[in-house]
């Protein structure tokens, strides 16, 4: 090894020091933090008492915290399907070769995912409001004034009244990955598929799908990554509720930390929304793997 | 379209039309639905209140920009303000993700030392952890060191977030680089130092552009740790600004669209002129990291 690629360990340092310590500081300094305070019964004023366990007894039958994983689990699914499962139909459509403006396609179906989740939110606000809502404009015009109501106020609709702006907004994204993904096969072989008689569906499920299964768990990892951490949405179109209708696990730890400023106990929640998090990611690509693999054998 | 193909499958001429229209009918639907709501704020955003309550679909007949001249002409909105929050903090995040990404990435890339492969797991870590775990962890943390509410508050977990996936297109790109190209730099006389900024620098720059069109949405558009983290009406970002105004003009839509286009514009214009980099660099990152 030359001088140049094996520097001085000095200069190594001086120059990993800043990033490091940045990285150190606000990732794993308040992962710490949260777990020695989850140990606290603290109210977000100087007294704290040492509980040990409680607050963890206390999450185990906090029934609101379980429906809101709950609900975390339901988003997953939802997009899972609504997301790469539309996202894939569309790639089979637009790849098709009838189809034309493939790339305004592209562009225009990537575009909300540029957009801010809060923007989104906004937006769909105003989408599902009761009176000045284009939903409800609609059953007017259609002259189904009985089917009008408040929507984001429903209980039983309210997850997947959110969960429509959050799969529409990134129905796009995965377009496009998939898009790429398949641009990098070889034509030849679905020209040969179609020469045998394979038609449009065959193609798709038994020549593209396997070809394109790497990409297709990356889809699925950041699927299952980006729906454990809804908030912005949630946040902004309600709050989590009705009640808790809609009440998402980092939306929980946020109310129970600032609203009731509970801060032990909310501490708690956030290693808990770690650990399922990191379990249900951790789960899902192993799931993922195992099925594939015995589609193989 | 090639004859050949069309040659060997040989669908009805009538099938295979009613099917070309279905196919494009579908896919001019699906583009639609994407940009609708943003048409349809920028119209709406064109009417006065009264306008927008009576007819909300309709094209404005009196088109009036006396929304954005209200936003805009009230200070107490601090909708310009916040714009320059934001274009602050997106702007030195992305320079600094940048910056840290490169140095980090090269040096895990090339150097060999004891702590190499130590780091490089705890940056794959830091891309594993689900960070909005560390929502309230960061504001009780940021809140015992004074540096929550402070212009330079959100630079901290923007940069940390978007590191570990830099580093990482970063490292994939420096290791694709031939070692030769270092060691004649070095027979030259080049340091350490001058390699990695005149040298490598100059071949990396497709890569860092990669990773900075990536967090330049991310930065521009993350809302929840600015939430948490920033209390300040006058230190706020774009998103954080919208949702107050949001409760200011709860029925006045025309005024939030306006307000919400407003603040989309930069992101908006970036888009739709560099679109095609844009799209290729989300692939990239999204697949590589």
């Amino acid at each position: 090894m030359l001088n140049s690629i094996k520097p001085k360990g000095r200069t190594v340092f001086l120059y990993l020091l800043v990033p490091v310590v940045f990285f150190v500081f606000t990732v794993f300094v308040p992962l710490v933090t949260a777990f020695v305070y989850s140990f606290f019964e603290w109210k977000g004023g100087p007294k704290k008492t040492f509980i040990g366990i409680d607050n963890y007894v206390q999450l185990f039958h906090d029934a609101t915290f379980w429906q809101s994983f709950g609900h975390n689990i339901y988003l997953v699914i939802a997009c899972l399907i609504g997301q790469i499962g539309i996202a894939f139909i569309m790639v089979m459509i637009v790849n098709s070769k009838v189809v034309k403006l493939k790339g305004i396609h592209r562009t225009f179906g990537f575009f909300p995912s540029t957009i801010s989740a809060v923007c989104l939110g906004l937006i769909w606000n105003m989408i599902y409001h009761n009176q000045y809502g284009i939903i409800n404009w609609f059953l007017r015009l259609i002259g189904r004034d009985d089917l009008c109501k408040v929507w984001l106020n429903e209980p039983k609709l309210v997850m997947l009244l959110v969960s429509i702006p959050l799969i529409w907004q990134y129905i796009g994204y995965y377009m496009v990955i998939i898009l790429s993904a398949i641009s990098s096969i070889d034509t030849e072989i679905f020209e040969s598929a179609e020469i045998d008689g394979a038609n449009g569906v065959q193609r798709a499920l038994y020549i593209t799908l396997p070809l394109i299964k790497n990409t297709m768990l990356v889809c699925i990892t950041l699927c299952v990554a980006g729906n454990m951490k809804a908030f912005d949405n949630i946040f902004v179109m309600t709050k989590g509720g009705p009640g808790t209708a809609s009440m998402v696990m980092a939306m929980y730890g946020y109310q129970i930390s600032f609203n009731q400023s509970n801060m032990g106990y909310g501490s708690c929640i956030s290693v808990g929304i770690f650990v399922l998090a990191m379990l249900v990611i951790g789960g899902s690509q192993a799931l993922v793997k195992l099925l594939t693999r015995e589609k193989e054998a | 379209m090639s004859t050949h193909t069309q040659a060997v499958a040989k669908p009805h001429p009538i099938r295979k039309g009613i099917l070309t229209v279905v196919l494009n009918f579908i896919c001019i639907v699906f583009s639609l639905t994407c940009i609708f709501p943003i048409i349809w704020m920028f119209y709406s955003s064109l009417k006065e209140k009264r306008v927008f309550n009576a007819d909300i679909v309709g094209l404005p007949k009196n088109p009036t920009l006396i929304n954005y001249i209200r936003i805009l002409g009230n200070s107490d909105y601090h909708l310009g303000e916040s714009m320059m929050n934001s274009v602050r903090t997106t702007g030195l995040s992305i320079i600094l993700i940048v910056l840290f990404s490169f140095i980090v990435g090269y040096i895990l890339a090339r150097v060999r030392f004891k702590l190499n492969r130590p780091l490089y797991v705890m940056f794959l870590m830091g891309m594993l952890i689900p960070i909005h775990s560390l929502l309230v962890p960061i504001y009780v943390v940021f809140k015992k060191c004074g540096i929550s509410d402070q212009w330079y508050t959100l630079l901290l977990p923007y940069v940390s977030f978007a590191l570990p996936m830099g580093i990482f297109l970063v490292e994939g790109y420096v290791k694709s680089i031939p070692v030769s190209l270092e060691e004649a730099a070095a027979i030259d006389g080049s340091g350490f130092s001058y390699t990695l900024w005149h040298i490598i620098l100059p071949i990396c720059k497709p890569i860092l552009v990669t990773v900075a069109i990536i967090q330049i949405f991310s930065c521009w558009n993350e809302f929840s740790f600015a939430l948490v983290l920033m209390k300040n009406v006058h230190l706020q970002t774009v998103p954080l600004a919208l949702t107050q105004f949001k409760g200011q003009f709860a029925s006045d839509y025309p005024k939030q669209m306006a307000a919400m286009l407003i603040t989309m514009s930069p992101i908006v214009v970036l888009y739709f002129v560099f679109s095609k980099q844009i799209i290729e660099g989300m692939v990239a990152g999204a697949v590589k990291g």
